[in-house]
């Protein structure tokens, strides 16, 4: 049986070292570049609405859909992958799973204990035999495909003496019947690492457990807490707990360990600060990277706030998962690389059927693993609703999908100037942009659009508008003035990462919370019928079908399409 | 007696109505964490809490919800911010669509076997119904409608894979052909899982009553062998089967979860596990009271069918 086991695990590592060889070296072949994006060249797009990740698999094998993103179960992609009917990538991502220390009290309150402790973390093994190679290790404290990320700032590895040595070193000692006691001769207690139960997240709990059996090579007494998951949430929230799991998506930027780590989240319930930690010279660096006023700063700023973090590790960062997506091997067109799995906008906007005349077209099914609960942007909360939303409406920059950097797209150009009293944001517009109905988008609606998310405190976008003073236009009508009342480099990606939304739609919403933009009935500028959804995005909303799909229609004045193709 | 009987009703209505409310705010966890952003001000905060009338006092939040309930206007979701009627209104009936047949099809279906087996005691008949209905019971119903998926949508598709219509949907007659095409499955393997319970329960039932001195006398008077069957021994269990029936027609609403899952139908299952999962509390609250009201709707009315087709039944609870 190890024999068989052995191969099993060496068929999969040989499957996911080819998927990566292959996502890498499609990403080389075809560098990035914007300008060779001219689409959507498929005139029709179906959300479809499937659940099951066995139906899943099932409908993109038959031809039944065309794309499937967030495989998640290990053996999905094996049975993928010998149809040989659909090419897989797979791609690092921004999920992290942490194991939270309770720094507000003994014995987590202890430094040295929580170094000591993360260096039992067998994450290496653990994620190797938990996920089959589907998740790496973590090490540090944002995701490694950060342009922010610190590699010099990894947790200690997996080294059971030396963590010893670190508390013994320390004046810590052990109890004649083992247990760990800290120098003022205080015995650690019985500790309880909270987990969600096995039913809802099998892996998450496993890891509860193992962390426990790492603690007690400590010479601790631990054990996994599993529970149900709303109230464990409500016991974090309350601060009521020793350790708990806890996973996260994050971004590409960095200022999200403000709200992970700055003390003054620390007892404010509900907020991130789950494990209370802090730290002066940390809430400093925390409040530099902020507030930097520029990259270069912002990214000084990033990288020591990573160095504290390691050494006051307030978490553990166990692992990262992969994404895996499919796409049926009929299609042409598909852009994906090491950081991007092959469902993305660029994939959506080049796909072509394989062998299809020029201009031929047949429609895309695309899978949405739930349906949507709410199509009004200004509400919705969920990455089922973004996933359609998302080919609806723009913002004013974009992210390449290679470097992860800026990159121009409702704006062609920007500019972020900082003083003492404030940040000015600059926006030019691209020229002759027209939202989906036809009319021109202006600079008003930009101006409208931001000052409507202020002043009615959207709490979806709130963050990021909370420190807007004013907005500005200019006469010639293509640059957008945006006053911030302080200095943060983090201003250019809250604001210029914003969807816009148009002004001629806004002002006649009666109450933007029950806004079921769907259902309203609009005219576009050509005198036909559409719903208020309307944005600048490659595709626009048809028709919902609850619990079924999404059909969506090639939007004709999309920035990046062009009818003469 | 019938007041009697409708006060009670009333009186279980009420303290439902009342445990749906308290034990929601008992729960751990705050229904307004997913939509509020723990950054935003405390006066921010506080006007979310006020749009939802969850700064009120508790007393005042439950005289308001007791009034919604009274009326019917259920509110808005917390998740959707559509009106709860509209959320109900898209789910139910789909629900109502699979599991009212899959409910009534293998309570017949159950039934016949059932009578079939305690008829021909020890015969093949017999074990294969016990056999066959000891496997439908057992059997974990995602496993088979997998399998079933995999067989008849996949392998051989002769169904569908998912959900209720097609993409795009047919208009006219043949929309109506395709929705009854896409529930066949589910409905299938609905009936396959739920007719074995049926089928063990009366056949236990149906062996007990065959055995009866009156059972005997009829069959020693030489009635023929079906009328004892059914007119004597199967109706003297109909009262317990009708309850046992009736009582079930409120799961019709409530949905089954792992069936809209396999099958991706959009059903009322999955809405009611995702509001008691967000604390989405209009939501979950309809959908209990909903569910309540059935109940105790059904529970009256299958006293009242008792009384009808069981003539020793009386409302006042004497035997004749």
């Amino acid at each position: 049986m190890p024999q068989l086991k052995f191969n099993r695990f060496a068929v999969l590592l040989v499957l996911i070292a080819s998927i990566l060889f292959s996502s890498f070296f499609s990403s080389l072949a075809y560098a990035f570049d914007i300008s060779d994006f001219n689409g959507p060249k498929m005139t029709d797009l179906y959300y479809v609405v499937m659940r099951d990740a066995d139906a899943q698999t099932m409908a993109i094998t038959s031809g039944k859909l065309d794309v499937l993103g967030d495989i998640f179960r290990a053996v999905d992609v094996e049975r993928l992958e010998k149809s040989g009917l659909v090419d897989l990538s797979m791609a690092a991502n921004f999920h992290g799973f942490f194991l939270t220390f309770n720094t507000r009290k003994f014995p987590f309150d202890q430094k040295v204990l929580r170094q000591a402790a993360s260096q039992v973390m067998d994450r290496t093994n653990w994620t190797r035999d938990l996920f089959s190679g589907y998740a790496e290790a973590a090490y540090g404290f944002i995701p490694e495909i950060s342009p922010y990320y610190d590699a010099d700032s990894k947790a200690l590895p997996y080294d059971v003496e030396a963590a010893r040595k670190l508390l013994s070193d320390a004046g810590w000692t052990w109890s004649a019947a083992g247990r760990l006691t800290a120098p003022d001769g205080k015995e650690t207690p019985h500790v309880k690492i909270l987990c969600p139960p096995s039913s809802v997240a099998a892996t998450s709990t496993e890891i509860a457990l193992l962390a426990a059996d790492g603690l007690s090579k400590l010479g601790m007494s631990a054990e996994a807490q599993p529970m149900d998951f709303q109230t464990m949430l409500a016991r974090v929230d309350e601060r009521d707990f020793d350790a708990c799991t806890n996973a996260w998506t994050m971004s590409r930027d960095p200022d999200l360990l403000y709200a992970f780590y700055h003390s003054s989240w620390r007892d404010i319930k509900g907020a991130y600060n789950l494990s209370g930690i802090a730290d002066e010279e940390l809430d400093k660096a925390l409040l530099s990277l902020r507030n930097a006023p520029s990259e270069a700063e912002a990214r000084e700023a990033a990288l020591l706030s990573q160095r504290l973090l390691s050494d006051l590790v307030p978490v553990v960062p166990i692992y990262s998962r992969y994404s895996v997506a499919a796409i049926r091997k009929d299609w042409d067109g598909v852009y994906a690389n090491d950081r991007v799995t092959s469902d993305n906008l660029y994939t959506l906007l080049s796909m072509t059927p394989k062998g299809a005349a020029a201009g031929e077209t047949r429609p895309i099914y695309w899978n949405l693993p739930e349906e949507v609960r709410t199509l009004n942007p200004l509400v919705s909360g969920t990455a089922y609703d973004w996933t359609v939303l998302g080919s609806i409406y723009d913002s004013l920059i974009s992210v390449n999908p290679e470097t992860f950097e800026d990159m121009p797209w409702l704006a062609e150009s920007w500019s972020i100037e900082t003083g003492v009293n404030g940040s000015i944001l600059t926006f030019t517009l691209r020229a002759q942009l027209k939202w989906q109905d036809g009319f021109p988008l202006t600079v008003d609606d930009v101006k409208y659009s931001l000052e409507f998310l202020k002043d009615n405190q959207v709490p979806r976008y709130f963050d990021s508008v909370s420190d807007m003073e004013r907005v500005e236009t200019d006469a010639r009508g293509r640059t957008v003035k945006v006053y911030m009342s302080n200095t943060s480099y983090w201003h250019l990606h809250n604001i210029g990462g914003m969807i816009i939304l148009p002004k001629h739609i806004l002002e006649k919403v009666p109450d933007w919370r029950s806004w079921q933009p769907t259902n309203a009935p609009h005219k576009a500028a050509d005198g036909s019928d559409m719903t208020e959804l309307i944005g600048t995005g490659p595709f626009i909303f048809k028709e919902s079908r609850v619990g079924e799909y999404v059909r969506m229609t090639r939007n004709p004045f999309y920035m990046l399409f062009s009818s003469g193709e | 007696m019938i007041l009697r009987r409708l006060g009670g009703a009333v009186a279980v209505l009420l303290i439902v109505v009342a445990l749906n409310f308290f034990l929601f705010r008992v729960m751990p966890g705050d229904p307004l964490s997913g939509m509020m952003d723990p950054k935003l001000s405390a006066e921010a905060k506080e006007k979310i809490r006020g749009m939802w009338g969850l700064d009120k006092p508790l007393s005042e939040q439950f005289f308001i919800y007791v009034g919604q309930m009274a009326t019917f206007n259920f509110g808005m979701s917390m998740t959707t911010q559509r009106p709860v009627w509209d959320e109900l209104k898209g789910r139910v009936p789909n629900t109502v669509a699979l599991l009212l047949p899959a409910l009534l099809l293998s309570a017949m279906l159950g039934i016949y076997l059932g009578v079939k087996a305690a008829v021909a005691r020890g015969s093949l008949t017999e074990k294969l119904v016990i056999w066959s209905g000891a496997v439908s019971f057992s059997v974990p119903s995602f496993f088979v409608q997998i399998v079933l998926l995999m067989c008849f949508a996949y392998t051989v598709p002769i169904f569908p894979l998912r959900g209720s219509s097609s993409i795009p949907p047919p208009t006219g007659f043949a929309a109506i052909l395709d929705y009854l095409w896409h529930l066949s499955l589910p409905l299938i393997s609905l009936v396959a899982l739920s007719f074995g319970g049926w089928a063990l329960y009366i056949r236990n039932m149906m062996v007990k009553t065959l055995g009866e001195d009156y059972i005997l006398m009829a069959v020693a008077r030489g009635l023929p062998r079906a009328r004892v069957v059914w007119n004597h021994a199967f109706r003297s269990i109909l009262p317990p089967v009708l309850t046992m029936l009736l009582l079930s027609l409120p799961g019709v609403v409530s949905g089954a979860v792992l069936t809209e899952t396999v099958f991706s139908l959009n059903g009322a299952g999955s809405l009611l596990l995702e509001a008691v999962n967000s604390h989405n509390y209009p939501v979950a609250q309809a959908a209990f009271y909903i569910m309540a009201l059935l109940t105790v709707l059904c529970n009256l009315l299958a006293d009242l069918l008792c009384a009808l087709v069981d003539p020793r039944v009386r409302l006042g609870g004497e035997q004749a």
